[in-house]
């Protein structure tokens, strides 16, 4: 193609300036030191607070309820809510949505209508340092000032049991076969597994130490085992389970894998995961299994988001590594008094799930409020209620129902009124199936509404 | 006010009326607009449409009725023993509010606000997640019966002292509607004493109020001339409660 007098004298002016930036080097690198400092010291676009700041780290279950009832306990208060996702995906009910029981718009919900709702604001942002001592919160947008600081920023994976700091095999395990515990892609990767599976074994894990909801590995064994059953694919799910047992509604899961699933479960309690080839897709436990799989979601540990540990106010807990260093009470850092830390980051051996993340954040919010407005308050114990799926079409559900009270004498926190409804046949099962849908939809309006 | 120009006015507004200091008396230290309103004062009516007396309830039989807006339910229920008397409550805020206690023959007729003060559970024409368990039975949300429970996460409350928290994630009682028996043995509803959560209700629950009501206001228009009381089972085509 020839090129008219026209292209040539464009291109030569880019050319012209493309070789003035190539000719000046060291200059470039003086630049973008510059660049980086200035942004570091930069405030975020946010305006100035009209009362006591509160910084809320992390929108999940726990940090939205913080962040809407600080605001109606205490109105003077000014709520930030930072997040870095734009959008609220719920890991409650998203194993129905792994086997289209529920459609996914079910589980989003809208931070922008949570915080024009509650008078709060939201900012889109990752938060990636704190300095406590001039109170900054660090984030990719900016930096934000506070009076009290609260993290809220749920769980990461600890898979150093399975790789001994192998770094690709963590990288593979976490992009090739994701463990589904934290929402997000992970969730559409493990859903297409499922929608595209063939046959043979499809590996789930249940982990060791206080794991995020503990039911919810059994719950998607058998509405995965359900979604094979009904769509006569030829392969079963093997759970394998680091715990001796069950953890908790045992009778319900029990009965479910023998009755319903008989063919489609292989439940392998008592077993941990002594290697595992990607190559060959095997995995051997240290009970001498050998497991070949077609398929696979691998839950390693979890350990307290990885940010407490980065702002100095984590510890390892009885459970898990690095949790959060707080009086179980008030939730108060005993590092530094302005921080909190509620939800699943607590040490406290109650059960990770959103419903005591959910009832902590109320307490948390009354906590902080009353610090603000100078007020007594009574600690009360976090809620766990918790359904549990077993088969879908209609949805049959188990439940478990209780709240915490402390042994001074042990100096732990034990169940209390306690109670569990674990039968999934006839009538009752279904009711609790449709308690399932009607307890999230409560929650949903509980934060965002 | 005298109490007969108070209800002269009340039968005839169709409007929210004015707090009246004769039924603000005795619930409530301070005129709180917050804890107490009064509405349209409207007469009970069974299936058929005749005003409602409390020889056709049964005992322990969760009833429904919409008010004070024509979609906000409301329980009916006779208790099967006299309800306590002026009981001291107190909302989530810590302010507190006096419940006078039952009204009818032997005082064992209660109204609440049958949406949940705990994340608004309610029963609809489709499904009730509430209601009343008769005493002789039991529910997972507490150990007796003689409750209401709110199954969607367990809550219960006492319906003999003005639905008191007895249990779960609620942390303020059911609201209370005021009733009243005239000379002729029929029930009237007249105001609402406690944290409703009307407003909440109605921004909740848009679409679900639309797919009953036709459109929002409807669904928010002041019940006026008399609200049909129902059995729960009647009201809600599915009772889920466990
Ligand atoms: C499959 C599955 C099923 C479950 N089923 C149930 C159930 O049926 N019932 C139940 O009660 N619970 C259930 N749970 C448990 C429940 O999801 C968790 O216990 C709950 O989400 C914990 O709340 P949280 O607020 O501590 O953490 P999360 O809800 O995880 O919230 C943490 C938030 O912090 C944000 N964040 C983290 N780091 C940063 C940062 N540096 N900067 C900005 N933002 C940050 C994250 O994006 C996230 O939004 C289930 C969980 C899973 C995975
Ligand atoms: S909505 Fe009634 S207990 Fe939650």
């Amino acid at each position: 193609m020839a090129l008219s007098r026209r292209d040539l004298l464009k291109i030569s002016a880019i050319l012209a300036a493309t070789s003035s930036f190539g000719s000046e080097s060291s200059k470039k690198d003086v630049d973008i030191k510059k660049s980086i400092s200035s942004y570091r010291v930069q405030n975020a676009p946010l305006p100035k607070p009209k009362g006591p700041r509160v910084v809320v780290v992390g929108g999940g279950w726990s940090g939205l309820a913080v962040a809407k009832y600080l605001k109606k306990f205490s109105p003077k208060t000014d709520v930030v809510l930072i997040e870095k996702r734009s959008v609220f995906v719920s890991c409650p009910l998203s194993n129905l949505w792994l086997v289209d029981l529920i459609d996914l718009q079910f589980l989003t919900h809208d931070y922008l209508q949570a915080a024009q709702n509650n008078e709060y604001i939201y900012f889109n942002a990752t938060v990636y340092d704190i300095d406590r001592v001039s109170k900054k919160v660090y984030t990719n947008e900016g930096i934000v000032s506070y009076d009290y600081l609260v993290l809220a920023p749920g769980i990461d994976y600890d898979y150093e049991e399975w790789t001994n700091g192998n770094m690709e095999l963590e990288t593979k395990l976490k992009s090739l076969y994701p463990a589904g515990f934290i929402p997000g892609s992970e969730h559409f990767t493990l859903k297409r597994k499922i929608e595209e599976f063939e046959e043979g074994n499809f590996v789930l894990t249940v982990p060791g130490g206080n794991y995020r909801c503990l039911p919810a590995p059994y719950e998607r064994a058998s509405l995965i085992a359900w979604y094979m059953k009904k769509e006569g694919i030829k392969g079963k799910v093997v759970l394998i389970d680091e715990n001796p047992d069950i953890t908790i509604k045992k009778d319900g899961f029990n009965s479910a894998f023998n009755e319903l699933y008989k063919d489609y479960i292989e439940y392998l309690p008592g077993s941990k995961i002594t290697d595992i080839d990607l190559d060959k897709k095997r995995v051997v436990t240290d009970m001498g299994d050998e497991i070949d799989f077609s398929d696979a979601s691998f839950y390693p540990r979890i350990r307290g988001a990885k940010l407490l540990e980065i702002v100095g106010v984590a510890k390892d807990s009885a459970f898990n590594k690095k949790e959060a260093d707080i009086d179980p009470f008030t939730y108060q850092s005993k590092a530094d008094p302005y921080i909190y830390c509620t939800g699943d980051v607590r040490p406290m051996g109650f059960s990770k799930s959103g419903n005591t993340a959910n009832s902590e954040g109320h307490l948390v919010a009354k906590i902080i409020a009353s610090v603000i407005e100078g007020k007594e308050f009574k600690w009360d114990s976090p809620i766990t209620v918790c359904y549990s799926a077993v088969s879908g079409d209609p949805i049959r559900a188990i439940s478990v129902n209780a709240k915490y009270a402390y042994d001074k004498k042990k100096k732990v926190f034990t169940f209390k009124d306690a109670s569990t409804m674990e039968n999934w046949k006839g009538k009752q099962g279904i009711m609790s199936g449709k308690g399932l849908l009607e307890w999230a939809k409560g929650m949903y309006r509980d934060m965002f509404m | 006010m005298e109490r007969r120009s108070f209800f002269k006015i009340c039968a005839k507004g169709t409007l929210l009326v004015a707090i009246s200091p004769f039924l603000i008396e005795g619930y409530l230290k301070a005129d709180d607009g917050r804890l107490f309103k009064s509405f349209n004062r409207v007469k009970l009516l069974d299936c058929y449409g005749n005003p409602l007396k409390e020889e056709i309830l049964q005992e322990e039989v969760t009833y429904v009725f919409n008010y004070p807006y024509a979609s906000t339910p409301c329980f009916l229920i006779k208790l099967s023993e006299p309800a306590a008397k002026e009981i001291k409550l107190r909302d989530e805020e810590g302010s507190e509010y006096i419940w006078k206690g039952g009204v009818g023959k032997d005082k064992k007729v209660v109204a609440y606000s049958a949406i949940c003060p705990h994340q608004l559970a309610h029963p609809n024409p489709n499904e009730s997640f509430l209601g009343y368990i008769p005493k002789e039975k039991k529910s997972m949300a507490y150990k007796e019966g003689g409750v209401i429970v709110c199954a969607s996460h367990l809550s219960a409350f006492d319906p003999k002292t003005g639905a008191k928290v007895l249990a779960g994630p609620a942390k303020e009682p059911m609201a209370s509607i005021i009733l009243d028996v005239d000379e002729e043995g029929v029930f009237w509803a007249s105001a609402v004493l406690g944290p409703a959560k009307f407003f909440d209700y109605f921004k909740s629950f848009k679409p679900e109020l639309k797919e009953f009501y036709k459109n929002i206001r409807k669904a928010k228009k002041l019940v006026s001339l008399g609200a049909v009381v129902k059995p729960l089972d009647v009201y809600s085509k599915e009772v889920v409660i466990y």
